[in-house]
């Protein structure tokens, strides 16, 4: 519970509507995208960088936690207040303050969303090329916390590539600025690279200087269908040997075309084995040439390979590939989602080891990828209901993690370590390295007050 | 706890994934989990599992859902976060009935012919004339209620039981509503005029009640049911040769074609003759569509810019969203243009307006912003309620737009 005294002062502070202290507004706090929960001693919507800079003195005072959250949508567990602390919501920093488009830079709030950023964006014929699957929900600041992944990465790069400056609030309360409009010499410490991907834990952002891009002349989106898991995975593989680099590079297995067909009707053949989506971009002259290349590759192995012919089409397909890890819970009630990375040429061994781990443990696991990357979300499906089942899950997910270790890859490519991947993390560094990471986080924070318990335990 | 039981498997398939945030209107407005899909069903599902007791600021999570449905579409597990809030207000109704008081006393007005006949005729007369003397009056809630149209005489009384035409190729039982009975009866003759062009017998049964839906969104399933009752009894055996069952409220037209299935889901032995009713119920657009207009006699002399507001039971209840399009392009010298997101709640939601009138009138605003980025000069649509609230909020954002039934639009053409 607060003292009085603190919640008065928070609602001198942002206001008495932005505060939210009573047991309905905190129990939907608690929770993100994954399956753990807590409840949090308050909730605190902040809509200006001084709020935010009077919220964390105040909690320095009165020695309290603070845990900071967008649009709760995240798979690691990042935003659950797992200890006794108050949520810092950033979902009414939604300022768009400038689209640049002679310096290919927008300067946005954290709490925007997304898919909001992108329809302005769109106005003046530019985007911002990460897009996460949860992209109409999620926040430019969840989406850096996490440093976001998305289709797009094969080509553009995740988030961290797009971040030029930020303004952040520091656990002692100052403010700095990290990096800024301009694309190179950013003088001494990468300061704005440390902050992207820490998930909070060192610095509470409240502007974000992101990089944007002219929205490509044309596309064009391909299918490859496969019987098999493991044939679409070698088209991946020869397509990256062939030195070819798609916008996208996608991959679903028969489980999850069939649970997104349920939803979107978008016309994939439920009976395929894995679909590829394949998207490429550029100039229209280009189109043509690279479309073939690609057919030419794919067909060596695909039963079928067609290029979308329709806008709606193209969308229907993206439909269905961003619902898949909503789409799920048609099967089972709850899921796992894995994160783990390999490098590219190792993509169809990753593929074996996951259809191994699902047979070696008797789970049910969807695939779902972004192959081109070799990020792949295998998705374990069960009853979190029953306490043996999940008991399973845990083992299971832990051979997969192990899996991608022994490939050279790594835990998490894009979803974050947050809660949910903490106790993997001493398998992939060295005890040198994990304390560096711990030095970091104290020297940024030494009371431990921002995001306490995620990733890393002091 | 019954009730939260039948629903628990689809509370437990929420898995949290924040689809619905980009799909809900009073969170997009807000930006506050307890005003979204997702955060409705994580406290419902906390009630059903025993960790939350019922309380005031849960009441008002589940009260402030439009029930627009859009959650639903968006959903990629499927999941109806709509009936699921039904489920919650039907179970705090059986904890506690229906509170506040000025909720249950308009259900319980609405439900009775009588009490809602008298209640027009206070609000049309001395009503009125009270409010257009007070200062700051001109909105309530943002509802704009000094220009909220009463009917002089409720539009039953004005019209014999049988409309008759030479040759009639259909027979039409014409469901009239509430709102087109005591509010907008000049819309209600509309229908009939458009009917009667077509070659239909209008039939209008003078014993209509209201269809139950207000009551059936608060949970009293007890009055809905005794209202759908009476309307399926009079138009199924009194008045069985009227060959369908037309409303031209979407919101009306949705209750009597889909929610009595539900509603009588319990009744197995009366549930044939449900789902006989609901098979004969149309609503006017889809209807006319059907039968094919006569076109040659559509007249309009002037060019005319038009829009068109897809109301929530008629795009996501009825899924009728061409046919009323089509026929405004038929209207001579219509020029039709798309408004953004033309499927989005109007703002009026029942009584969501009168009791969280907050959030409705933001709802409103980007609605009628929306209506003035087509410049078109009149809205379209098909519920009256959509109506009176579009043309609440186009007045308070000093626009100009009117805004119209379908078949308001239809009747002036056959005129001119």
């Amino acid at each position: 519970m607060l003292s009085q005294t603190v919640v008065k002062r928070l609602k001198e502070i942002v206001g008495e509507k932005n505060v939210v202290t009573d047991k309905v507004g905190l129990l939907t706090y608690g929770y993100d995208g994954t399956l753990l929960s807590g409840e949090a001693l308050g909730v605190v919507s902040p809509t200006t960088t001084d709020q935010v800079v009077e919220i964390v003195k105040l909690m320095n005072e009165h020695d309290i936690k603070l845990v900071p959250r967008g649009a709760g949508t995240n798979e690691s567990g990042g935003t659950i207040p797992s200890q006794e602390a108050v949520v810092i919501s950033f979902t009414k920093m939604t300022k768009i303050h400038e689209i640049d488009t002679e310096n290919f830079v927008a300067v946005v709030e954290p709490g925007v969303i997304n898919f909001d950023l992108q329809v302005e964006l769109a106005k003046q014929n530019f985007y911002f090329p990460p897009d996460p699957s949860s992209f109409k929900a999620s926040t430019i600041g969840g989406n850096l916390g996490e440093c976001s992944g998305g289709p797009k990465c094969f080509k553009y790069g995740v988030t961290r590539d797009y971040m030029l400056g930020l303004e952040v609030v520091l656990p002692n309360g100052k403010v700095i600025q990290t990096g800024g409009r301009n694309f190179q010499s950013e003088p001494g410490y990468d300061l704005t690279r440390i902050i992207v991907g820490s998930e909070g834990i060192l610095g509470l952002v409240t502007k974000v200087f992101v990089r944007i891009l002219p929205i490509p002349r044309a596309k064009k989106t391909m299918l490859a269908l496969y019987d098999k898991v493991e044939d679409a995975s070698q088209t991946v593989a020869d397509i990256v040997a062939a030195g070819i680099i798609p916008t996208t590079l996608e991959l679903m297995d028969n489980l999850l075309i069939n649970t997104t067909e349920d939803f979107t009707h978008a016309g994939l053949p439920r009976d395929a084995g894995a679909v590829l989506i394949i998207e490429v971009d550029g100039y229209p002259e280009d189109m043509d040439e690279q479309v073939k290349t690609i057919g030419e590759i794919a067909s060596k192995i695909a039963k079928e390979f067609k290029v979308a012919q329709t806008a709606v089409e193209v969308d229907q397909i993206w439909t269905s590939r961003r619902s898949a890890f909503g789409s799920v819970a048609r099967v089972r009630p709850s899921y796992g989602v894995n994160d783990i990375t390999v490098p590219r040429s190792n993509f169809p061994k990753a593929i074996g080891g996951v259809l191994k781990v699902a047979k070696d443990f008797g789970v049910t696991i969807g695939v779902v990828a972004h192959a081109g990357d070799g990020n792949l979300h295998p998705l374990i499906l069960f009853d979190q209901r029953n306490k043996e089942e999940t008991e399973t899950v845990h083992k299971a997910e832990q051979a997969l993690c192990m899996m991608a270790l022994d490939l050279e890859g790594t835990i998490s490519g894009e979803h974050g370590i947050g809660l949910v991947k903490k106790k993997y993390l001493d398998k992939e560094f060295t005890p040198a390295a994990m304390e560096a990471f711990r030095k970091i986080k104290r020297s940024f924070d030494p009371t431990n007050r921002f995001n306490p318990g995620k990733i890393i335990d002091l | 706890m019954g009730v939260l039981a039948d629903v628990y498997e689809m509370l437990n398939t929420c898995n949290k994934c924040g689809g619905c945030h980009t799909a809900c209107k009073t969170y997009k407005l807000t930006g506050i989990e307890t005003m979204v899909a997702r955060g409705r069903i994580q406290l419902i599902k906390a009630v059903a599992d025993g960790k939350l007791e019922p309380n005031q600021e849960y009441e008002d999570a589940i009260m402030s859902c439009l029930l627009c449905g859009e959650c639903a579409v968006t959903c990629p597990n499927g999941v109806h976060g709509n009936e699921l809030v039904m489920a919650a207000r039907r179970d705090l109704k059986l904890r506690k009935g229906i509170t506040p008081f000025a909720k249950s006393f308009a259900l319980k007005t609405l439900a009775s012919p009588k009490r809602l006949g008298m209640g027009f005729r206070l609000f049309g007369g001395v009503g009125k004339s009270v409010l257009n003397k007070l200062d700051g009056m001109d909105y309530f809630r943002g509802i704009d209620i000094r220009n909220f149209p009463t009917a002089k005489k409720q539009f039953l009384e004005q019209v014999p039981e049988r409309i008759k035409v030479q040759n009639p190729k259909h027979k039409v039982g014409f469901y009239v509503g509430c709102f087109l009975n005591y509010s907008l009866d000049q819309t209600a003759h509309s229908v009939v005029k458009v009917l009667t062009k077509n070659d239909c017998e209008v039939i209008i049964p003078k014993d209509q009640v209201c269809c139950g839906l207000p009551q059936y969104c608060y949970g009293d399933f007890e009055t809905a049911k005794s209202n759908a009752r009476q309307t399926i009894n009079t138009f199924l055996d009194k008045y069985s040769d009227a060959e369908v069952v037309l409303s031209a409220c979407a919101s009306c037209a949705s209750m009597l074609k889909h929610d009595y299935l539900k509603l009588f889901a319990d009744e197995p032995s009366y549930l044939p003759k449900v789902k006989l009713f609901c098979e004969k119920v149309v609503e006017f657009s889809e209807y006319m569509d059907k039968i094919g207009v006569n076109q040659s006699q559509l007249h309009n002399s002037s060019p005319l810019t038009v829009t068109y507001h897809d109301p929530c039971h008629m795009v996501r209840g009825l899924k009728v969203t061409k046919q009323p399009r089509q026929l405004l392009q038929m209207i001579p010298r219509v020029e039709y243009k798309e408004m953004f997101e033309a499927n989005r709640c109007c703002g009026a939601a029942g009584l969501v307006q009168a009791f969280f009138h907050e959030v409705s009138t933001d709802i409103t605003d980007q609605k009628t912003q929306n209506i003035k980025d087509t410049n078109a000069d009149l809205v379209a649509t098909s519920c009256p309620a959509c109506m009176l609230r579009l043309q609440g909020g186009i007045n308070k954002a000093g626009q100009k737009q009117k805004v119209m039934h379908v078949a308001d639009l239809m009747a002036k053409a056959y005129e001119d």
